[in-house]
C-alpha cells in the first residue's frame, strides 16, 4: 500500500502467525530474554501461568510485521508502534493481528490495531496504535 | 510487595550496542519474517536503505538493554517470578542498519499500584552514532500481586 493510497476506514491486512511450540525459545535466543516464564512451561504453571507464555514482545513483533508489510514492505514507514499486553499467548496458538487506518493528516496515517488468538476471543493485544509516515 | 517510588528518575548508566548483520538476520527469521530487507543483501542493496536493516522491534535488543538491567537492578529488587511486560510503546525516528551503533539512555519514569499490582514503567532513548534519535519507547511491567 502506498502511503498516498492509504484511507480512512481502510482494514489492515489481517496478519496470521502461528506459534510453534518452540517459538518462545526461538524468540528467547534472538532477543536475549531467557526469563524462565518465556521457556520452561513447569516453571510457568508455578506461578501461575498454565505454562510457558510467549513474549510479549514477540507478539509486538508479529504485529509490526502485518504493519510493515501493509505498509508497503518498508519498517522506515512504521513511525509509532503501542499495545498493551492484555493476555500472555501459549504455545501453538496462532496470533491475528487485525486494525484499521483511523485517522490520517499531512504525511502521517495512525491505525487502531489488536491481536487475537483462538479465533478471536482471545485478544491478546489491546489499545494498539501503529502510525505510518510518507517515505 | 509494592515497590518503592523513590526510585522514579533512576537512571541506567548509557547502554551502547552495535547493530550486528547476522544478528539482524537472526532475529527476523525467529519472529517469522520473509522480508528481503531484512535477509537479503542483494535485494536490500537495491532497496531503500542500500544495505539490509533491521525490523523494527529489533529495538528490543539495543533499546532493552538498560531495561533488562532496571529488572535485575538488585537495588530495585522486582518480584521477576511475577512480572509480566504490560504495555510497550516504541516512536521510531530511524530505520537500524547493519554496523549501527545505538546508545540509549534509560530512565524510570513511573511507579504505581493498582489492584493489587505494581507498575513500573521506564523510558528510553536510543541515538545512533550520528547523534541522530532512533527510538523513543516506553516499557511498562506490572507484577502481580
Amino acid at each position: 500500500m502506498n502511503f498516498d493510497d492509504i484511507k480512512i476506514g481502510d482494514a489492515i491486512t489481517e496478519g496470521k502467525h502461528p506459534v510453534g511450540k518452540y517459538q518462545p525459545h526461538y524468540y528467547a535466543g534472538a532477543s536475549l530474554d531467557f526469563n524462565p516464564i518465556h521457556i520452561d512451561p513447569e516453571f510457568g504453571k508455578m506461578v501461575g501461568l498454565g505454562g510457558n507464555i510467549l513474549h510479549g514482545l514477540c507478539t509486538l513483533a508479529f504485529a509490526a510485521k502485518t504493519c510493515v508489510d501493509y505498509a508497503g514492505g518498508d519498517p522506515a514507514s512504521l513511525k509509532r508502534l503501542k499495545a498493551r499486553f492484555s493476555k500472555p499467548v501459549k504455545p501453538l496458538e496462532t496470533v491475528i493481528v487485525a486494525g484499521k487506518i483511523i485517522a490520517k493528516e499531512g504525511d502521517t496515517a495512525t491505525a487502531e490495531f489488536g491481536a487475537s488468538t483462538n479465533k478471536g476471543e482471545n485478544q491478546v493485544l489491546t489499545n494498539g496504535i501503529a502510525e505510518f509516515r510518507k517515505i | 510487595m509494592a515497590v518503592d517510588k523513590k526510585f522514579i528518575g533512576k537512571q541506567y548508566a548509557p547502554f551502547v550496542y552495535e547493530v550486528g548483520r547476522e544478528k539482524i538476520k537472526e532475529f527476523a527469521k525467529a519472529i517469522g519474517e520473509t522480508n528481503p530487507l531484512y535477509l537479503d543483501e542483494e535485494a536490500a542493496k537495491k532497496g531503500p536503505h542500500g544495505d539490509i536493516v533491521a525490523p523494527p522491534t529489533f529495538a528490543s535488543l539495543y533499546a532493552g538493554g538498560p531495561v533488562g538491567e532496571m529488572l535485575y537492578d538488585k537495588e530495585l529488587a522486582l518480584n521477576l517470578m511475577m512480572l509480566v511486560h504490560g504495555e510497550q510503546d516504541f516512536e521510531f525516528f530511524e530505520v537500524a542498519r547493519a554496523g549501527d551503533t545505538m546508545t540509549t539512555n534509560c530512565v524510570i519514569s513511573d511507579i504505581s499500584e493498582k489492584s493489587g499490582k505494581s507498575f513500573v514503567t521506564a523510558e528510553t532513548m536510543t541515538t545512533n552514532q550520528n547523534g541522530r534519535p532512533v527510538v523513543k519507547a516506553r516499557w511498562t511491567f506490572v507484577i502481580r500481586g
